[in-house]
């Protein structure tokens, strides 16, 4: 996610770049590899006041999480465990993921990180990052020069 | 392919939720939102399968299990994390339902499924019925 065009400025330098990127990509024999999805799945929503950060972390207590906040950066990790006194030839499927995690984000923007909150409700992980004061639209009223 | 083990079948590919189901489904809103597959563990103990789905999102009031003739089904309405009138910025995960099946064969002692759902894990324990549990013949002198 880092590195993610947070503005729909439209950029014809960027197109180009992108295009050539989409070209050399398509002689890269690891291609499908690189797509393999990061877990956890996160989704960012822009509320105004803040941003909505939220994780798709089902099975994972809420103190087994590691969040930590620097500056832009926004990092967790933790592990997920399969359940214990389970033996592996006892598994007839398997789908479910385990194992370490651990993601990096970048935010769009500076946030207040002693606002910082989160919550842990049924396996969707939601850290709530209101803006910082100066990254906040300011309104501006303007003066008639009279 | 269906075939993981002979008590519990899992239905592979697409499936649709059940178009009119009763009660609470109703309520949904009208446009019917997508069903996603959520995945799944079974495992094998001594008196029966535990299989253990992941539904983010899902809460007791919203999940919804049934089974009818030997098909076993979940159905999870989920909410949308964020505020209304949010904006997405990005998104690795869509939010949308859930929904798979299972069939069930007689091997399963239906009167004793139990279910549980923490922190967005659903357990189903499937009991074996008697008949099918390993039994010890006593052989007479």
């Amino acid at each position: 996610m880092n590195g993610t065009q947070w503005q729909g400025r439209w950029d014809p330098l960027r197109e180009l770049q992108r295009e050539v990127g989409r070209l050399f990509d398509s002689l890269d024999p690891f291609q499908p590899l690189r797509n393999v999805r990061q877990y956890p799945p996160v989704n960012v929503y822009d509320a105004g006041e803040g941003y909505i950060l939220s994780a798709q972390l089902p099975g994972v207590a809420a103190e087994e999480v590691e969040l930590t906040i620097t500056g832009e950066t926004l990092t967790m990790r933790g592990e997920r465990k399969r359940p214990e006194g389970v033996k592996d030839d006892s598994y007839r499927r398997q789908e479910r993921p385990v194992g370490r995690w651990s993601r990096t984000i970048t935010l769009p923007d500076r946030v207040d990180s002693t606002q910082v909150s989160a919550t842990f409700t049924n396996g969707i992980l939601t850290v709530n990052l209101p803006k910082a004061e100066n990254a906040r639209p300011r309104h501006i009223a303007v003066n008639s020069g009279s | 392919m269906n075939a993981t083990h002979p008590s519990i079948r899992v239905t592979v590919g697409h499936q649709p939720p059940p178009a009119a189901a009763p009660g609470a489904f109703a309520e949904a809103s009208p446009e019917l939102q997508q069903a996603f597959t959520p995945p799944i563990d079974i495992h094998e103990g001594p008196d029966g399968l535990t299989l253990e789905a992941d539904l983010p999102g899902a809460t007791e009031a919203n999940l919804f299990i049934q089974l009818e003739d030997n098909v076993l089904s979940l159905h999870a309405r989920i909410e949308p994390p964020a505020p209304e009138g949010a904006r997405t910025l990005h998104e690795e995960y869509h939010v949308g339902d859930y929904y798979r099946s299972f069939i069930l064969s007689d091997e399963v002692d239906r009167e004793r499924i139990t279910a549980e759902l923490r922190n967005g894990v659903l357990r189903l324990v499937l009991p074996k019925a008697d008949r099918a549990r390993a039994r010890r013949i006593e052989i007479r002198s």
